[in-house]
């Protein structure tokens, strides 16, 4: 019972601070709510049975991908939101009526799947969640994504740099 | 009546992934599309932790974890627009964004 209890409570805090980040007008509020809802689902992965990757949601994305986050909103000033006419508004009740067709497919699909024990407890896990299971995982089974994703680091940071020089060039800078 | 059921874990990551998408669609605010963007990100991981869980294996870790690389080097990329685009002067939004060049 405790177990659903955490869940609920984590869940609306998820959900909630979600709906917080895209209804907020400043950015630098809809950063903070992202962040109560990271943390909240770092709450839901510790109940999963997976104790390393909260780990490294709290401090890879609640503690360095949003702080990232924060230091450009706070370099960019008030500017950031300019109040250039919105063209699409008058679309913006299709985008919700899409959005509600797309969860009412989902929650179909939740209502007529047919898997054993699907809304039932879960079974008791082995230890799947620990840093060690999970390296052993990265490097028995999945060594070639592994070594992907820093190829993507590397492409990425380089990307990067090449984005902030040309933009130092357009204003005259070296 | 002790666990939590695969089920509800597979609904709140699709509330999550819809607020995030309808975020994208109803925003102009490049920040604030990246902030959605993480959010749907962060519904996918759900599903796959919930359902490592469920068959009990450590595959969906693996993945999550790789996703969190590949958000991480879109926010880099992303939010090195936007700065790009505030230095040359031009206004937040995205539909005036559509046309970038050089």
């Amino acid at each position: 019972m405790g177990e659903r209890i955490a869940f609920a409570v984590a869940g609306l805090a998820a959900l909630g601070s979600g709906g917080l980040v895209i209804t907020l007008r400043s950015p630098f509020q809809a950063a903070v709510a992202l962040i109560v809802s990271l943390f909240s689902v770092a709450v839901l992965f510790l109940l999963m049975a997976a104790p390393f990757v909260a780990a490294i949601q709290v401090i890879v994305y609640a503690g360095a991908i949003v702080v990232l986050f924060l230091f450009v909103i706070a370099y960019l000033g008030d500017r950031g939101v300019m109040g250039a006419p919105d063209r699409l508004a008058r679309y913006r009740g299709l985008a919700v009526l899409g959005v509600l067709a797309l969860v009412a497919q989902g929650g179909l699909l939740l209502a007529t799947i047919d898997l054993p024990g699907f809304a039932d407890d879960p079974r008791p896990t082995d230890d799947i969640g620990s840093p060690e299971a999970v390296g052993r995982s990265f490097i028995d089974h999945y060594i070639v994504p592994f070594e992907a994703t820093s190829l993507l680091l590397l492409v990425a940071a380089v990307g990067a740099v090449l984005l902030a020089k040309k933009a130092v060039q357009a204003e005259g800078g070296r | 009546m002790t666990g939590v059921p695969l089920a509800w874990y597979l609904g709140l990551s699709g509330g999550l992934f819809a607020l995030g998408l309808l975020g994208v669609m109803i925003r102009r605010n490049p920040l604030l599309l990246l902030l959605a963007i993480e959010l749907m990100l962060n519904a996918a991981n759900v599903a796959l932790i919930g359902f490592s869980r469920y068959w009990n294996i450590t595959d969906g870790h693996v993945f999550a974890l790789v996703v969190m690389v590949v958000a991480a080097s879109e926010v880099v990329v992303g939010l090195g627009l936007v700065v790009a685009v505030f230095r040359a002067r031009l206004a937040l939004d995205v539909d005036q964004m559509s046309s970038l060049k050089g």
